[in-house]
């Protein structure tokens, strides 16, 4: 793994009992890289962040994060300061916003301090935060996901399809957030979005039927690169 | 190993008919307390061995079966108190010994098996009856004893080798009897149930009414137990009817084996006679050590001793079966369409996922449907096949709405089911999940195990063209993960659906495999007079086969028209693209 | 009057009974059958303490402690290994009921025990004279029920413990180590019962099946009130007010299984208690 890899993923394969759904994954992220992963439905996504995470079993192959070789259950990722946000239920709907944010560190200690951090980039946290998280909008509810990952000052951010369902306007609210106000932060994002994903990641992944069947930086030919691979 | 050995060979009526004559002369050899003692147990034991029907076989873990005994018992002690021991009377406790707890069974059935229950519910009702009865023995003052029981009755003119001939012949005949249901295909639906309700449920077979059918019979069964022990024994007292005996029958299951018969019955004949002659020395250690080794087999060895034993000398092999090509019932060719949606919406709380679907499937159509996440796909596979998701708007299957009928009764509509994760029966043999698909068109037989199978045209196709027919008398566990789908896909068609609804029926497959599906899917449509639908995310799959695709986004149905149409839709691109939000 | 204090004294001691319970039923997603067993262990605290000839009071943390101590020991060793068999884990703490039972039993023999009364005498309340104690009991309800608030919704690990109730597997993707909260949580669920135990003592006699009576009307109060509390304390009221008329006004030994059939039929006609179990 080379020195400044924050995460670097060789020939990694997963998925769920007998069945592949990532077969030999390679990739690497240096540290504030941004990279998205860009596919259909079905395509390994969520499973390959899942494997990252420690959530699926490494069914061959390596993962290396921050310098450990993995798997790192989910604990062990927060105290490297890996901060994930799932795709299926993200936040807990009957707890407050407040302790929403709570769950993201592990100390409570740290509470203040990382709050004043977040809520510099939405405002709007700070009147909610005894508000219970599922009376908020579903865009309101997105910022706050994204929130959370940041409360832990992150050095590796793993989002799984945060564009889901949001309205423009506040997807460039969050696009420009995970772009400018991730703190050096490295970004590896799942994404269907394309325009979404390429106006934040530099460079970008295409994964089809668990394999990557393409790649390459943020340049002019790119996005019709991608949408071919991504259209019917 | 005595049951491989049974199943092995045919000796089983031999077996059991010499248990019987075991039985019979056992007396001539045992002094008076052992006689009396074990008349008990084998009691015992053919009660145990209704517990391991309900338990090990169909997954009820209950504690109700040893007050269904001792209802039995009391009605049987009462009878005999009013009436003497006059033929009329000893007739009619036999009749009150058994339909009076069979009416409780009912009732008790009825109230733990609801379309919402879950298995920890219907545990704690088979708690809370025990209870409620031990306590209305208590109110019922000299009528029923109260806490000393009721004694001195006068009970059938037999000696005490009588009683145990009685006992022994009433354990034999219940753990033959069970042992042949079990063994035949009807007795596969216990399994069936207990590994997978909703796979059931899509099968057009009601897993509620076998629940609730069982616990009834095997009340029945306990009473007539209890009839016979209240005549041995001379003796019935609220302990017999009270949750503590409830409990350790599901011990000496559990100890014996799970799903075993012979586990049980070995477990409650020993360990009732140790106790019953260890009791005078060390009461409490015995039972400190039998609650430990409880626990330890909990934990360790869940299958019990019978568990061992199967490791030890191999499970016994399942018998060949051929299968055959059936007769398709006369198609009753639907005028209108197979389908038909209108006005479909369906939220949760604030959050609406289908919104206004208008859809119309005919005959002879294969329809992919596709879209992006969240779009709705799952949810709308779900209100077309079960009635009770709280829907708005009106679905119809060949005519007829399917608004609050549960899966089961729109199975037997003519639709289908197929899950994104196979559903079938973990269980049970390849061949036996095949056959209980059927049992909705072919009532299974509840006294042998059929060494055919008669399958319809296109569900044979698909287990030949995958090599599933190699593998009938394969555990279902054992197969591949594709094999499994294949297998699931076997038995919707078993169905013989006229509607056929398919969750991403290639997730996993391989590039041969999702060919043979889709030939068989494209046979399906073009010959039988199907209609197929399905979920799929493998846009050349969809491409190859499908006769029309509709595109839902969030929850609205954005494009509904031929391959063409949708591969060369603008509107479709920029939804991938991610620039259609609403 | 009478009636009044009766049934909220009855609701109080419900409350105090089940807590344990539900503590453990909403994070571990299991009913610990042996929860009768814990209920007895404390109230043979309460008895060793007397043989000891110390304060009766000291029985209360030395009943905690116990409690907490064999809860860690039994989550470790037998519930843990059963995560994914929920029955059967709730069967293999029936089994270690009868072992904890048995232990007792050796230990101290069959008979009926007597604890030193705690609060003895009445007091006038209104226009009657009530026991003491279970006037006491009523307080000390509301007490543990407010300590238990506090910690739930103020402390860390009363929200990990949310977090748990709510989506386990959220939980544990943020990090949250669950094995970590189920221990403690059982733990402290177990110490309650044994403190409920002790509560006991001065009201019912002391032998090693005392638990068992409590255990069923508990865990019916639990599944009816689900992971919440503040639904305890209500099921608590409602049901310990039918247990009292029925007794009162029906027949005693039918007032005993009041309970246990009211909440089968509610909990048949609203699952939702059950719809996570």
């Amino acid at each position: 793994m080379a020195e400044d890899e924050i995460l670097a993923l060789r020939d990694v394969s997963s998925g769920y009992g007998a069945v592949a759904v990532v077969r030999s994954v390679s990739l690497a992220l240096r540290s504030g890289e941004a990279l998205a992963v860009l596919g259909k439905n079905g395509m390994g996504k969520t499973t390959l962040l899942k494997t990252i995470v420690g959530l699926l079993p490494l069914q061959g192959g390596a993962i290396h994060i921050a310098g450990t070789k993995g798997p790192l259950s989910p604990a062990e990722l927060v105290a490297k300061g890996v901060s994930y946000a799932p795709q299926e239920q993200p936040l807990f709907q009957d707890l407050s916003v407040r302790d929403n944010l709570r769950l993201a560190l592990r100390r409570d200690a740290e509470f203040g301090r990382a709050l004043e951090h977040v809520v510099g980039n939405f405002p709007f946290l700070a009147e909610r935060l005894k508000q219970r998280a599922g009376t908020l909008s579903g865009g309101e509810q997105k910022m706050l996901i994204l929130a959370r990952a940041l409360m832990l000052k992150p050095r590796l951010l793993l989002i799984d399809e945060i564009s889901e369902g949001l309205q423009p306007s506040v997807l460039d609210r969050i696009a420009g957030v995970l772009r400018q106000e991730r703190s050096g932060a490295a970004l590896l994002l799942v994404e269907q979005n394309l325009d979404f994903a390429l106006s934040v990641a530099e460079r970008w992944a295409v994964l089809e039927r668990g394999e990557i069947r393409d790649q390459g930086p943020r340049d002019a030919g790119a996005r019709s690169r991608i949408i071919g691979r991504l259209s019917l | 190993m005595l049951e491989n050995a049974l199943k092995a060979s045919r000796l089983a009526p031999a077996l059991f008919a010499g248990a019987a004559l075991l039985v019979w002369f056992a007396p001539l050899f045992l002094d008076p307390f052992a006689a009396n003692v074990l008349t008990r147990s084998l009691i015992y034991a053919a009660l145990a061995a209704t517990v391991d029907l309900l338990w090990g076989y169909t997954g009820i873990l209950t504690f109700a079966q040893g007050a269904f005994f001792g209802v039995g018992a009391y009605a049987t002690a009462l009878t005999m108190t009013s009436f003497g021991a006059t033929p009329a009377a000893i007739l009619g406790a036999l009749a009150l010994g058994v339909l009076v707890p069979a009416a409780l069974g009912a009732l008790v059935g009825w109230i733990s098996f609801h379309q919402n229950s879950t298995p920890l519910y219907a545990s704690v009702i088979s708690l809370v009856f025990p209870i409620v009865v031990t306590q209305l023995v208590y109110s019922g003052g000299a009528w029923t004893g109260s806490s000393s029981g009721l004694v001195g009755y006068d009970v059938l003119p037999l000696e005490l080798e009588g009683f145990f001939r009685l006992a022994g012949l009433l354990l034999v005949a219940v753990v033959a009897a069970a042992w042949i249901f079990v063994r035949s295909d009807a007795g596969k639906l216990l399994v069936a149930v207990r590994d997978n309700e909703t796979r059931c449920a899509y099968l057009d077979i009601d897993p509620k009414r076998i629940q609730i059918l069982l616990t009834t019979a095997l009340a029945a069964v306990a009473g007539l137990a209890g009839f016979v022990f209240a005549h041995a024994s001379g003796v019935v007292a609220p302990e017999n009817v009270g949750f503590v005996f409830g409990t350790e029958l599901v011990i000496w299951v559990a100890l014996g084996g799970r799903a075993s018969l012979f586990g049980p019955v070995f477990a409650a004949i020993g360990i009732d006679y140790l106790s019953a002659n260890l009791s005078g020395d060390l009461p409490f250690l015995w039972q400190l050590v039998l609650g430990g080794v409880f626990v330890v087999t909990i934990i360790l060895l869940p299958d019990g001793a019978a568990g061992l034993a199967r490791r030890a000398f191999g499970a016994a092999r399942p018998r060949r079966v051929r299968l055959q090509t059936a007769e398709t019932r006369a198609q009753t060719l639907a005028s209108g369409p197979l389908l038909e949606v209108s006005g479909l919406a369906r939220g949760f709380g604030s959050l609406a996922v289908l919104r206004d679907i208008d859809l119309r499937v005919s005959a002879g159509e294969l329809l992919s449907i596709v879209g992006p996440n969240g779009a709705g796909k799952t949810t709308f596979m779900r209100c077309v096949s079960d009635g009770l998701e709280p829907f708005r708007g009106v679905i119809k299957i060949a005519g007829v709405s399917i608004a609050g009928k549960p899966p089961d009764r729109v199975a037997a509509l003519g639709v289908g089911r197929k899950f994104q994760v196979a559903s079938i029966f973990e269980g049970l043999t390849v061949v036996d999940c095949l056959r209980l698909a059927r049992a909705s068109r072919e009532a299974p037989s509840a006294l042998r195990a059929s060494p055919s199978l008669s399958l319809p045209l296109a569900c044979v196709e698909v287990l030949e063209l995958t090599g599933l027919s190699g593998l009938l008398t394969s555990p279902a566990r054992l197969l591949s993960h594709g094999m499994k789908q294949a297998l699931e896909l076997a038995m919707v068609l078993a169905l013989e659906p006229s509607l056929i609804l398919l969750d991403e029926p290639t997730a996993g497959l391989t590039k041969s495999e999702r060919t043979l599906i889709g030939d068989v899917l494209k046979q399906l449509t073009a010959q039988a007079g199907c209609a197929v639908i399905l979920v799929e995310h493998d846009f050349d799959f969809v491409r190859e086969i499908s006769s029309r695709i509709v595109v839902l986004h969030q929850g609205r149905l954005v494009l509904d028209g031929t391959v063409e149409d949708v591969t060369n839709s603008e509107t479709v691109r920029a939804i991938y693209a991610g620039a259609g939000h609403g | 009057m009478l009636l009044l204090l009766d049934i909220l004294s009855t609701a109080a001691i419900l409350f105090i009974v089940a807590l344990g319970l539900l503590a453990i039923f909403g994070v571990l997603k299991i009913i610990n059958f042996a929860h009768g067993a814990w209920l007895t262990v404390g109230a043979y605290c309460a008895v060793l303490t007397a043989r000891l000839g110390l304060n009766p009071w000291a029985a209360a943390p030395i009943a905690f402690v116990v409690g907490l101590a064999l809860g860690g020991l039994a989550e470790l060793i037998i519930i843990r290994p059963l995560y994914r068999r929920p029955l059967d884990a709730i069967l293999a703490t029936w089994g270690l009921g009868i072992v904890i039972g048995q232990l007792i039993t050796l230990a101290f023999g069959r008979d009926v025990q007597f604890a030193p009364s705690l609060l003895p005498g009445t007091m006038r309340v209104g226009s009657v004279d009530y026991s003491r104690y279970r006037l006491f009991a009523l307080a000390a309800a509301v007490v543990v029920g407010a300590i238990y608030a506090i910690a739930f919704e103020g402390t860390r690990l009363g929200l990990l413990a949310r977090a748990v109730i709510m989506n386990e597997t959220l939980a544990r993707a943020l990090g949250v180590s669950t094995e970590r909260v189920r221990l403690a949580t059982f733990m402290i669920g177990t110490g309650l019962a044994a403190v409920a135990g002790f509560a006991l003592t001065p009201l019912t006699s002391i032998d090693p099946s005392m638990g068992v009576a409590w255990l069923i009307g508990a865990f019916m109060l639990v599944m009816v009130a689900d992971a919440s509390y503040l639904a305890l304390a209500g099921a608590s009221l409602a049901f310990g007010a039918v247990q009292v008329l029925v007794s009162t006004f029906v027949s005693p030994v039918l007032g005993g299984v009041s309970v246990a059939v009211l909440a089968a039929l509610v909990l048949r006609l609203r699952p939702r208690g059950f719809a996570r179990a």
